[in-house]
């Protein structure tokens, strides 16, 4: 507005009134140059003017949609087309193991993480931490800028501060890293053990490979990688390790599908591996055992010796235990197991949870190679970035030499430790000594807090860098984004400390892959990043392993000084869905329903039922959210958490998890879950025995999205054994599930209907459009492993929001696919079984049919569509759905989600700008990833110049198909006879969920099998 | 042949020594006396209510749905029940005023004004949560078919829609019924009344009418059609709104049985309604004469036989649960009496199966006290059904995954209590200015309308007069 205009203004004083932003730019764009005008008496304008003031003081000001600049390509980059995502390949670090990804990226902005073929690690396919590190990047809460002793400050006087501070070589150096298997970080790392000859350095990590490692050197002398090839193996045993699980297994992507392909049965003649978990802890890996024995972790070790023992006499290597004797040694399960890995030398593996014992990991490599596993199914690898020092001995030292004030520089690179490391030590104090601590981190978080220095971290997705997958291929982490916050990488990090000035992380890692790439260097570096990995056949260097001479000594002592895990025992494990705590402020993993329990947003002290009524805690579920909090104490410490009765845990231990219960970290992560880091410590980083637990008579609110655990008789998920299935291949049927016709059957052709599945209408083009073409997907309960990756994945590509944990306490979780998982049998032992359940695409939708405004439609190919605009919000429709997979905005979920904070752009950005965000009032639910399909059939109508829609087959995934590492999802056309999801359709195991009411769905699902040892039963 | 005729002497309708005259003074007396001050306090409280339930609703439209206690299985809740238990309740005014017209039972003169009144406010009541039920309101139109830019029209086959249509014809009817029947009691308050305002409001109400016989001709007339149109609408109001649940999937929902045993909660409950009010207002404004003890017995008769064939189909849902075979059916039977909402169902059998068993005996149909009692109950449990059906069904339905239990908010319950509001306000405002009896009608059920039996000279009814009410006893050839 002008200001030649003098008061008192009649016009101006009622634009002061409205004092509505959206009123004033509505003016000043509308009538930018009529300051004279508003001089005169009434005009027409001005009139409009006034009129419009009004309306705005009225509070209709919402009514007008704000105005917001856009900003056209004024300059085209090459290759964008608007509309058009591109794909990057990149890889996406965890720890120490590089999964390959492929990046969508729309005009510029990364907006859905997928799996990278070729990547050994991922074949397409990621974890749901992998889909979830988008709305990482896009963390409003992430730190923002370099801070020196709390006040802000930049990356050039931290650049100055290193070529200073660093002037001086000799002073004592820790460098604190988490595990990273970057080739150029680790040449960094070097190069700084070089240039300053006091330093030393730490891997820490609160939940790592440091024991496994220890084991091996234990065994052979040698710290080497235990990788697992569970698709060559006919029997796994797995002691306490979450090897599908995420948190339990770096690697979990790929153990996830060389597991499943293991057990992919396709006609009763095939076969598949049998699996025994021997575990305290339900685990997602232990609910897809077939034979499942749950006993403490305290106790593992007891059992694998007795194993050991029983096994001694009959091979090899394992005359340490020959004789050994222990509680376990009469267990029914030892000769069953023994007997069953001796008849399938060389093709069994036995693995154990990476937070046991040293001892452990020594004595299962040692079983391993006893039974000519090394080699076939378990191979050793030399890891050459992987320190040869016991990293959680250095990192104790390190804690020593810090309250001694022999440290004078901290560098921490990613890891948070004041908040991870074990009680005992207590890092925080210990840290307070050295005179500067500088932190690289992606939140201002507990370390940060502490030290002289935060530098603010760019994502991965932000910056150059490269490394190796868990088997050992090679990668470059392509940017996909300019950082959001200006963040620095670990490399560029590195090297500012190194050499006092900024880096370019681009010119760090071309430098690192100029030796690797020794002739034409351009070509193969392009080659590599259009790729996302440089040899797909590339591993670690194999070693071939065989026992040192030292392990029959060490194993005959470290047998005798187990102990035997008394009274209460307290397991400690890293978190499903926030991992050590790194992924806490992440709204899509705090929402996703923790596979095995389905409660989100908290953590939660896990108990068997008999336990349970021991301590006089009561059990969840219909409308009961309250649990009890119980106080356990360990060592003179407390900690208070809600109890969770766990069906099948073992009794007399409880599992916590860890991660929970910041401060000041971001929005989400604060004040969510409890912290339970003091409890654990160097004593016990797995389990503590004897611990006490009490009740403290209050009762806390839990947000669980599942509150019925048992499928009461229906059978909505069948599944048998394999030799069920051998015997009567067509187990899945409605006439087998419930020994008795389908209701109306009979009667249908006995009238001559010609498809008797109907009784009132018989099959009609209406119901089956005939266009082509027709799309369909199926489920296979064989393959599905329960991790819930499909969740997160919908989640991300259709901008589903977070809609926090009062409104998912409340019934109201906005997931499109949902995870059902079913206890059944023995309430104390019971099996787990998992469901993915999307929407159903019904030919004869419930939902059609009573919509008063027709919004919700059948589409030509078959699908049924959710019209947004067309919806009024009566909820008809997700009453009539019999899955009910319908989810209903009952807030602006989608406004609260993506407008908190001081700059709501930024996670505005993680939206996929292919899919609508939905307005409160509307109902919504899984499209069968409608735009992915058109994108297709558009593709394929300009290709083939209009000749036909009809895609190839494979050429549409589902984002749940997609990132699936267990390949239990398929989705394409039906009227291709050829296409893989009409060969599982035509499997015997397919049956359709509650086919009894005619709905006919486009979904299907393959009914699961087990493989149980019938001398167990 | 020969036939014996036997003189069966029905009961007075109106008690008491009461000429033409008197009633009309006895009801003229309200509208056109002085506000008494008891009714300023009832209309007070009244307009509180009112304002609370309007600035929930304002909250509602502003904050969404979600302030219920919605969840994803239920995803109707409170309002939805309420919709349909107010409908129910609406529905004993047409059909004392019509069904009963048809069959020519004089004894709903006493109270059909009354109860079309109280089935308009209530479908009032009942129509607002539709509207504010949906997520979107400002859309709400397009339930309508409007020619639109969009040519989108909404979708026939979808009971939401069948009850926009039932649920308005039913309204439009009503009210028209309900204003036909009141032109001649506005003409006479028109020719009562002294103040100035009255005459001309209530003249302008009167439609011009005079009594001539031609008025009463057209009057008659209009009122049998009327009669006629909202006969069948009963019927089918109920038979709509149990088609939102019978045509559902769900179990517990879907049922054959819904349309009668609905229509039959409906009158049920709209009896139970009326019962409460009239026993109110016949104390607070003298009408004991008019809406006297006999009447309250034919309407415990009425909600005797209704409320056992609710009972009774409650007993048959059980029954045909079990012998369908159908286990989704047996399930949601089996957790409506041991489940979640277990409680709910007990008050539910309390209410509605066990207490209509009372009304058997003559001495509880004919006492005040406890037939007020009963009223008050059987409402309590009608709104329970409802809870039952709507509720309980859904959140226990075909997956047990995704089971979740249902609890109303603060919202909830306040919009249903605001609804009290609405229809207080109304139901006193009616009370105040509007005849709360047929003053015609009824004046057409007493003796001195009969011009058979009617003595002038004694101003009574003489039997010797009469015309005899046929019995015919035995046939003998």
């Amino acid at each position: 507005m002008s200001e030649e205009v003098k008061s008192p203004n009649y016009w101006k004083s009622l634009g002061e009134l409205a004092k509505n932003e959206e009123y004033q730019k509505f003016v000043e764009r509308e009538f930018p140059e009529n300051a004279t005008e508003l001089n005169d008496e009434v005009s027409r304008r001005s009139f409009l003017r006034v009129m419009g003031a009004s309306i705005a003081l009225a509070g209709f000001a919402a009514c007008r949609r704000p105005v917001q600049k856009i900003m056209p390509y004024s300059d085209m980059p090459e290759e964008v087309t608007p509309g058009k995502p591109l794909y990057y390949a990149s890889a996406m670090p965890f720890q120490d193991a590089l999964t390959g990804i492929v990046v969508e990226n729309h005009e510029g902005r990364p907006g859905k993480i997928e799996g990278n073929d070729m990547h050994p690690a991922s074949k397409g396919n990621t974890s749901a931490f992998g889909q979830a590190e988008i709305l990482n990047m896009y963390d409003p809460d992430r730190s923002r800028y370099v801070r020196n002793d709390g006040e802000r400050s930049s990356v050039s006087a931290f650049a100055k501060f290193c070529a200073n501070h660093f002037s001086n070589t000799d002073q004592n150096i820790a460098f604190v890293s988490e595990a990273n298997s970057s080739l150029t970080y680790n040449r960094l790392k070097e190069q700084a053990l070089n240039q300053f000859p006091n330093a030393r350095w730490i891997t820490y990590e609160a939940f790592g490979e440091d024991n496994a490692l220890e084991g091996t050197n234990i065994a052979f002398g040698q710290r080497l990688r235990t990788v697992n090839h569970f698709d060559t193996a006919n029997v796994i045993v797995s002691f306490d390790d979450d090897f599908l699980n995420p948190a339990g297994d770096k690697n979990s992507v790929q153990n996830t599908k060389e597991f499943t392909s293991g057990r992919q049965v396709s006609s009763p003649e095939d076969g598949m591996s049998r699996f025994y978990a021997i575990e305290s802890t339900f685990s997602i890996t232990g609910s897809n055992a077939d034979n499942r024995l749950r006993i403490k972790s305290g106790n593992i070790g007891s059992f694998i010796y007795a194993l050991a023992a029983e096994l001694s006499g009959s091979v090899n290597g394992l005359s340490a235990f020959s004789g050994y004797n222990n509680e376990f040694s009469d267990h029914e399960w030892i000769p069953v197991l023994a007997e069953e890995l001796l008849e399938n030398e060389g093709e069994s593996i036995l693995t154990v949870g990476s937070e046991h014992q040293p001892e452990l990991h020594a004595t299962i490599a040692a079983i391993n190679t006893a039974l000519g596993n090394a080699g076939e199914t378990v191979t050793y690898h030399e890891v050459d970035h992987i320190d040869d020092q016991n990293n959680r001995e250095a990192f104790a030292t390190l804690v020593e030499d810090l309250n001694n004030g022999e440290i004078d520089t901290v560098v921490l690179t990613g890891t948070n430790p004041a908040f991870t490391a074990p009680a005992d030590l207590n890092f925080s104090d210990a840290l307070s000594n050295a005179t500067e601590v500088i932190h690289l981190s992606d939140y201002y978080d507990e370390t940060s807090k502490q030290a002289s220095w935060h530098i603010n971290r760019a994502h991965f997705l932000e910056a150059w860098s490269d490394g190796r997958s868990y088997t050992g291929s090679r990668s470059i982490v392509q940017p996909q984004i300019e950082p959001l916050y200006s963040g620095v990488s670990e490399i560029e990090f590195l090297s500012t400390i190194l050499n006092g000035e900024p880096a370019e992380g681009y010119d760090l890692v071309q430098e690192t892959w100029q030796s690797y790439f020794s002739s034409n260097f351009k070509n193969q570096w392009e080659q590599t990043l259009h790729d996302g990995i440089a040899d797909e056949e590339e591993t670690y260097p194999t070693v071939s392993a065989s026992l040192s001479d030292e392990f029959s000594s060490q194993a005959s002592s470290f047998i005798n000084d187990t102990a035997s895990a008394e009274g209460m025992e307290l397991v400690i494990r890293p978190d499903s869905k926030v991992f050590d705590g790194r992924f806490a402020n992440n709204g899509w993993l705090q929402e996703l329903p923790e596979p095995m329990t389905k409660i989100t947003w908290d953590n939660v002290a896990l108990m068997s039922k008999k336990t349970a009524d021991e301590l006089g805690v009561e059990e969840a579920g219909l409308g009961k959210s309250e649990v009890e909090i119980v106080s356990i104490t360990v060592d003179g410490t407390t900690v208070e958490l809600p109890a969770w009765v766990q069906p099948g845990h073992a009794d007399d231990s409880i599992t916590i998890t860890v991660g929970y219960g910041r401060e000041g970290i971001g929005r989400v992560a604060n004040k969510t879950g409890v912290d339970t880091y003091p409890l654990r410590t160097t004593s016990n980083m797995l389990y503590a025995s004897d611990i006490s637990v009490e009740k403290t008579g209050s009762t806390y609110e839990i947000a669980c999205t599942q509150d019925h655990n048992s499928m009461e008789g229906r059978s909505l998920l069948r599944h048998a054994t394999l030799q069920e299935y051998r015997e009567d291949p067509h187990f899945s049927t409605y006439e087998s599930s419930y020994d008795a016709e389908m209701p109306g059957l009979s009667y249908a052709e006995e009238h001559g209907e010609e498809d008797p599945l109907s009784i009132f209408n018989p099959i009609d083009e209406q119901e089956y459009p005939d266009g082509e073409p027709q799309w369909g997907m199926s489920i296979d309960l064989n393959a599905c492993t329960g991790c819930g990756v499909c969740t997160i994945a919908c989640q991300a590509e259709n901008n589903i929001p977070v809609v926090g944990k009062r409104e998912v306490s409340r019934g109201r979780e906005m997931h499109w696919i949902r995870n059902d998982r079913y206890y059944e049998g023995d309430v104390n032992n019971p099996k787990a079984l998992h469901q993915p359940v999307p929407c159903m695409h019904c030919e004869m939708a419930p939902c059609e049919q009573v919509c008063p405004v027709a919004a919700t439609t059948h589409s030509e190919d078959g699908m049924n569509q959710m019209t947004y605009n067309r919806c009024i919000g009566t909820r008809y429709c997700a009453n009539n759905c019999p899955y009910k997979v319908r989810r209903f905005n009952f807030f602006n979920y989608s406004k609260e989600f993506l407008t908190s904070g001081d700059d709501p752009e930024i996670v505005q950005m993680a939206m996929n700008p292919e899919v609508s965000v939905r307005f409160r009032g509307v109902m919504e639910k899984c499209s069968y990833c409608v735009q992915r399909v058109n994108r297709a059939k558009i593709q394929t109508d300009i290709d083939t110049n209009g000749a036909t829609m009809k895609p190839e087959d494979g050429s549409v995934e589902t984002a749940c198909q997609q990132a699936c590492p267990a390949d239990a999802i398929y989705f394409g056309d039906l009227t291709d006879p050829d296409s893989e999801v009409v060969k599982t359709k035509n499997n015997n195991r397919n049956y359709l969920l509650l086919e009894e009411l005619n709905t006919r769905p486009r979904t299907s699902y393959l009914s699961e099998l087990s493989n149980p040892n019938p001398k167990l039963a | 042949m020969s036939t014996d005729y036997q003189y069966v002497p029905e009961p007075k309708l109106v008690k008491g020594d009461h000429s033409f005259r008197s009633i009309t003074d006895m009801i003229v007396k309200t509208p056109l006396s002085s506000t008494p001050n008891l009714w300023y306090l009832a209309f007070g409280l009244a307009n509180i209510l009112l304002i609370t339930l309007l600035g929930a609703i304002g909250y509602l439209i502003w904050d969404g749905t979600g302030i219920w206690g919605l969840n994803n299985p239920a995803g109707w809740g409170w309002a939805i029940i309420n919709f349909v238990w107010w409908v129910g309740i609406g529905h004993a005014g047409t059909l004392i005023s019509a069904i009963l017209f048809l069959f020519r039972q004089g004894w709903r003169t006493a109270i059909n004004r009354f109860a079309e009144a109280m089935t308009i406010f209530a479908v009032m009541c009942a129509g607002i949560f539709p509207a504010i039920h949906v997520g979107r309101i400002w859309v709400i139109y397009w339930v309508f078919p409007i020619p639109n830019q969009m040519a989108a029209w909404p979708n026939f086959s979808s009971p939401l829609l069948w009850d926009v249509f039932a649920v308005s014809t039913y309204f439009t009817v009503s009210l028209l019924f309900w204003y036909v029947g009141l032109i001649p009691d506005f003409a006479t308050l028109r020719d009562k009344a002294k103040s100035k305002v009255a005459k001309i409001s209530y003249g302008i109400a009167a439609l011009g009418w005079t009594g001539s016989f031609r008025n009463w001709w057209n009057y008659e007339k209009a009122y049998m059609i009327l009669a006629g149109l909202a006969t069948p609408l009963v019927l089918s109001v109920h038979t709509i709104v149990s088609f939102d649940f019978a045509v559902s999937v769900i179990p517990g929902w879907h049922s054959t049985i819904f349309p009668p045993y609905f229509v039959a909660g409906a009158i049920y409950s709209g009896f139970a309604m009326v019962l409460t009010l009239m026993l109110i207002a016949r104390k607070i404004y003298g009408l004991e004469d008019i809406m006297n003890i006999d009447i309250m017995e034919k309407m415990n008769l009425v909600m005797m036989v209704t409320g056992n064939l609710v009972a009774f189909a409650y007993l048959m849902e059980g029954f045909v649960a079990w012998y369908s075979g159908y286990i989704y059916e047996q399930g949601i039977f089996w957790l409506y009496v041991v489940g979640p909402y277990a409680w709910g169902f007990w008050i539910l059998m309390f209410c509605n199966v066990v207490t209509p068993q009372f009304l058997w005996f003559k001495n509880i149909r004919r006492n005040v006290a406890i037939t007020f009692v009963i009223s008050i109950i059987v409402n309590i449990g009608m709104w329970f059904e409802r809870f039952m059906i709507a509720v309980a069904s859904l959140s226990t339905d075909f997956m047990p995954s995704a089971w979740d239990y249902y609890s109303p908010t603060f919202w909830d319950i306040i919009i249903y209590i605001g609804t009290f509001g609405l229809f207080f306000t109304f139901f006193l405002l009616f009370l105040r200015f509007l005849p709360m009896v047929a003053i015609a009608e009824v004046k057409g059920v007493m003796p001195q309308a009969d011009p058979h039996n009617y003595d002038e000279e004694s101003q009574k009814f003489v039997e010797s007069k009469t015309e005899p009410v046929v019995v015919q006893q035995e046939q003998t050839v």
